[in-house]
């Protein structure tokens, strides 16, 4: 990321990661254990941003830690394409046609998603649709070829916390169901860290000079699935897509 | 993979699913080769290539993870002949799947021992449906046709579990090696339930809990709910991988049946996997037109 170091100053200052006392156990290579089956228990799937409740769709508050009014900062230009990305949802929620939800998306579906770690990589599958995330903490660079709906990631351990570096992100991701979307110059870098032994905190700073006016930064919980034997399923979203459309014809 | 060239980039981008259909066989020079024919795409000669097969090199000793599995990790492709056109011998050409050999190995006609009405069922579908065949619509690959994928795989080995990375549809196979029991049999997956545990130097895998929408190949060769699949894999060394699956299935076979081959890896030392993005633009299912079979009015879109 190429901030200021003020801009840095308020996202270390805005926002404080809980417990910061707790260590979390560590995997062989003598790194912080994220594995498990994870998932969030909020509504930024929906929208991002404070929203009130529509059909089917929980209300819930804005999981925008900065800028401090919980809003994306859109362009005005980009503010409008929102707008109509809203009206069009239904239709136009690239999730509708079972395409891979991109990053950040694919961490606050409501969906289970699991965590493997391997000195060279961690591995996050998700229930939705098979969807696959290898995290890169062989120290490689980003490919400057191609772009992919799930971007491309690669990590390294900033002291308890998984920092990840997403680039090559196809455009065609929304951020939510509500139409909060980027473009081809969308650039992240989470930060993952085991707060508590069932949580993970996590954190993604987003920018794109085409739509933001200045990056911006979510936090959310992830909660550590319990249940005993548990166990990925799945969720083959186009092959239920295909069902309704036989069944509609 | 980091070695890019334009057929990766068409791989990675909307194509790789007519590719994979209609490119020639591994090895056959074949005029037809649809999507595949340009340049060496598709060949099973091109290592990045959706059929390639790593020529059998012999490696070191087999290592430990630091849990003490036996280590499998890195990118593998599978040695199975042609089975992943066809898994049974399949001697005359159909449907633009050339002549060639499957992986069964017992019977030893290389055959699926199928009941009547079963043989009839699997006839069917490759003369009149061929259309339905699920990876042309992007449906994952049951067990055990995910292990002779086309582009092969990357298995990890974190504490406890056994993961299978394709890059085929972009997804993954989680084999828990910890002993936890199968999911109840109310729960049907494409993937089936699988678990695992290493009986010395092999790590063997019982899946049940299929959903019976998967096939075997590109030819038919279907499977139903009450599919239960025991799968052997023992590195024999860091370059080579046997390979055995024993399949039965009461509701359609005569007696159990068992296919093998070997996975070789990947020489390219820095390879990783693309995104085969499947669903979000696959052009596969308009290539299944009557003239190869396929009844093109049933294809939306």
């Amino acid at each position: 990321m190429r901030y200021s170091a003020a801009v840095m100053f308020l996202f270390v200052a805005g926002v404080p990661l809980a417990a910061q006392s707790y260590k979390a156990p560590r995997t062989a290579d003598g790194h912080p254990d994220l594995q498990g089956i994870w998932q969030v228990m909020n509504t930024a799937a929906v929208n991002l941003e404070d929203h009130i409740a529509t059909l089917d769709m929980p209300a819930g508050r804005s999981v925008i830690v900065d800028p401090p009014d919980g809003k994306i900062p859109y362009t005005p230009a980009a503010a409008q394409q929102q707008k109509e990305n809203y009206k069009n949802r239904v239709k136009a929620d690239p999730l509708n046609m079972c395409y891979i939800p991109g990053v950040p998306r694919v961490m606050y579906l409501p969906f289970p998603m699991q965590i493997v770690q391997t000195p060279k990589y961690v591995v996050m599958a998700s229930e939705f649709a098979h969807s696959l995330r290898r995290i890169y903490m062989d120290g490689s660079k980003h490919p400057d070829v191609a772009l992919f709906w799930i971007g491309d990631s690669r990590g390294h351990w900033d002291g308890d916390t998984l920092v990840v570096d997403v680039a090559n992100n196809l455009p065609d991701t929304w951020f939510d169901r509500s139409g909060n979307f980027h473009s081809d110059a969308l650039h992240i870098v989470e930060r993952i860290t085991r707060t508590e032994p069932d949580l993970l905190t996590y954190q993604a700073t987003l920018e794109d000079p085409k739509v933001f006016t200045r990056p911006w930064t979510m936090q959310m919980l992830l909660y550590r699935h319990r249940e005993p034997n548990l166990k990925l399923l799945e969720y083959e979203c186009n092959v239920y897509l295909e069902d309704a459309a036989k069944e509609s014809r | 993979m980091k070695k890019w060239n334009t057929l990766n980039l068409l791989v990675a981008a909307v194509t790789a699913a007519a590719l994979m259909t209609f490119a020639p066989l591994p090895g056959v020079s074949q005029e037809k080769g649809g999507k595949g024919g340009k340049g060496k795409g598709g060949r099973g000669g091109d290592p990045y290539g959706p059929y390639y097969a790593a020529p059998v090199i012999k490696g070191e000793p087999v290592g430990r993870t630091p849990d003490g599995q036996p280590d499998m990790q890195g990118f593998w492709t599978p040695r199975f002949n042609q089975a992943i056109f066809e898994v049974q011998n399949h001697p005359t050409p159909q449907r633009g799947i050339g002549p060639g050999k499957g992986a069964i190995v017992d019977p030893a006609d290389g055959l699926i021992p199928y009941k009547p009405e079963a043989a009839a069922k699997a006839k069917e579908l490759m003369s009149k449906n061929i259309y339905l065949e699920p990876e042309a619509h992007c449906f994952v690959s049951g067990v055990p046709h995910a292990a002779y994928q086309q582009f092969g795989y990357q298995i990890v080995q974190p504490a406890g579990y056994v993961l299978f990375l394709t890059e085929y549809a972009h997804t993954y196979r989680a084999v828990p090696t910890d002993g936890r029991p199968h999911i109840s049999p109310n729960v049907k997956l494409f993937r089936g339930d699988s678990v695992g545990k290493w009986e010395g130097g092999t790590l063997v895998i019982d899946t049940t809990n299929q959903n019976g929408k998967t096939w075997f190949d590109m030819a038919g060769n279907f499977t139903t709910p009450a599919i239960h699949v025991v799968e052997r894999i023992t590195p024999v060394d860091t370059n080579n991988i046997d390979y055995e699956a024993v399949v039965e299935d009461p509701a359609i076979y005569t007696r159990p049946w068992k296919i093998a081959g070997q996975l070789g890896r990947h020489p390219d030392k820095d390879m990783e996997l693309m995104e085969f993005a499947c669903v979000e633009g696959n052009q596969d299912l308009v290539h299944y037109t009557e003239g190869v079979g396929g009844t093109a009015k049933e294809v939306k879109k």
